[in-house]
């Protein structure tokens, strides 16, 4: 498997299209992703895209948390949608390009912006879009009060979480460090929080 | 048919997410409604993420990229992301069948679609303004206004109306106003525009747009320095309606 990406740059005179096998093999691996979940698989692809994915983000965000934070996003998209690929409608490094241009837009108009408003989902719509988005709950700026109130119902350290991201607008990693636990933890405390969030703010709305 | 459309170097930064946000928005606007403009973007789009993705660029040129992604860290990533809960949902849809995506898609994008009213009946919106909303129309004669409630730093976006025989004074810009024309029709000195016609003026464009039938556009105007630059406009009650 691993022959045929190294010798990638052979093909280079002939096309600037990917390789024949590559594109077969990217397709394969999203494929078995899609239908069993294929950690094996899911790790190649993680493999191929992720220090792409990097630079790309590094050009755009100009910073190397950031682009780390990027990778992990759009990886995490292609794990959660692969299921939604189509080979029939373009290649495999199409798709996830189109994940990572657009999360990466997404994020540099919140770093700009205190709204939360993500907008590529309606400047590049696509067909196979579907709702993953966890912070669309968020718009309006009246609810800020009712939120801080939840916030302050959480536990100690979910609570630190959701401060550390939304008022001190740390990155997830550099708070991973502050706190001296994994990325992953603060990710997982993250999802956490939001949901009970969510689900705090609606049991709210029906009093 | 349409005649004015965006240049190629503004669809490639477009598709690299170069634009700025609501020039973004009304660039997409435009390729709704513009078989050769999507035609032209999928193309672009697939180029772009060959160059990205491309393998030997990363071997040769760039080894600190590489190196800085190490092994720890992605297989901290790819643990991460193994264990991120799946909706049952997705596992169920997980065998994709042609038909039912095509049942799904016009549902999906009549749900997405937002439909303006004003004062002579209604207008379906593109679909990158779904998330947007627009303050309440402003008018003066037979111009009236409704402004996207939308922070991208000094542009500003708005649906413009012209009524029947209705017409905007001559006027230049002091930065950039992107037109596009999403019912009617209008002309000024350079041209007959239809709808769909996406026109990028800056300040060498001076223009009095005047319409017949009526019209309604997407307009995006930045104007940086309208305070210095554009004071007499300011003063006229159109000018500030517009600006």
């Amino acid at each position: 498997m691993h022959t045929s990406i190294k010798t990638f740059g052979k093909y280079k005179d002939d096309s600037i299209a990917t390789p024949p096998q590559l594109s077969t093999e990217l397709c394969c691996w999203l494929n078995s992703v899609a239908k069993q979940r294929d950690k094996k698989a899911f790790t190649e692809l993680f493999n191929f895209f992720a220090p792409k994915i990097k630079r790309f983000g590094i050009s755009k965000l100009n910073n190397e948390a950031m682009a780390n934070e990027l990778v992990q996003d759009t990886m995490s998209l292609v794990w959660k949608k692969a299921h939604l690929f189509e080979a029939s409608k373009g290649a495999a490094t199409t798709w996830v390009y189109t994940l990572m241009r657009n999360t990466c837009f997404d994020t540099l108009r919140k770093m700009k912006h205190k709204d939360n408003i993500s907008l590529s989902d309606d400047i590049w719509p696509s067909d196979l879009t579907e709702e993953l988005s966890d912070d669309s709950e968020f718009k309006d700026h009246l609810l800020n009060e009712k939120v801080l109130r939840c916030i302050d119902s959480l536990p100690l350290a979910q609570q630190s979480i959701i401060k550390g991201v939304y008022y001190q607008e740390l990155t997830q990693e550099q708070l991973a460090k502050q706190l001296g636990i994994p990325l992953g933890t603060v990710k997982s405390r993250l999802r956490l929080a939001l949901s009970k969030l969510k689900q705090q703010m609606g049991d709210r709305d029906h009093d | 048919m349409i005649k004015q459309h965006p240049t190629q170097a503004v669809l490639r930064a477009f598709i690299q997410g170069d634009l700025d946000p609501s020039v973004a928005i009304i660039v997409s606007s435009h390729i709704e409604m513009c078989e050769q403009c999507q035609k032209e973007v999928n193309q672009l789009t697939e180029i772009a993420a060959e160059k990205a993705f491309e393998q030997d660029i990363m071997d040769s040129f760039d080894p600190c990229t590489h190196q800085a992604f190490d092994s720890s860290l992605s297989k901290n990533m790819i643990d991460e992301i193994m264990s991120l809960p799946l909706d049952e949902s997705m596992i169920e849809e997980s065998v994709p069948n042609q038909e039912m995506y095509e049942d799904i898609e016009p549902a999906h994008s009549e749900q997405n679609q937002k439909i303006i009213s004003h004062k002579d009946g209604h207008l379906p919106l593109p679909r990158a303004l779904s998330s947007l909303d627009a303050a309440p129309w402003q008018g003066v004669g037979k111009v009236s206004r409704a402004r996207f409630q939308f922070n991208d730093d000094e542009r500003r976006l708005s649906l413009l109306k012209i009524d029947k025989g209705g017409q905007i004074p001559q006027h230049t810009h002091t930065g950039i106003e992107i037109t596009l024309l999403l019912e009617g029709s209008f002309e000024d000195d350079m041209g007959t525009y239809q709808k769909g016609d996406f026109i990028w003026l800056d300040k060498a464009h001076t223009h009095s747009p005047i319409t017949q039938d009526g019209c309604i556009c997407l307009t995006l105007v930045s104007d940086a320095l309208h305070f210095t630059q554009g004071f007499s406009k300011l003063l006229n009650p159109l000018g500030k309606l517009i600006y």
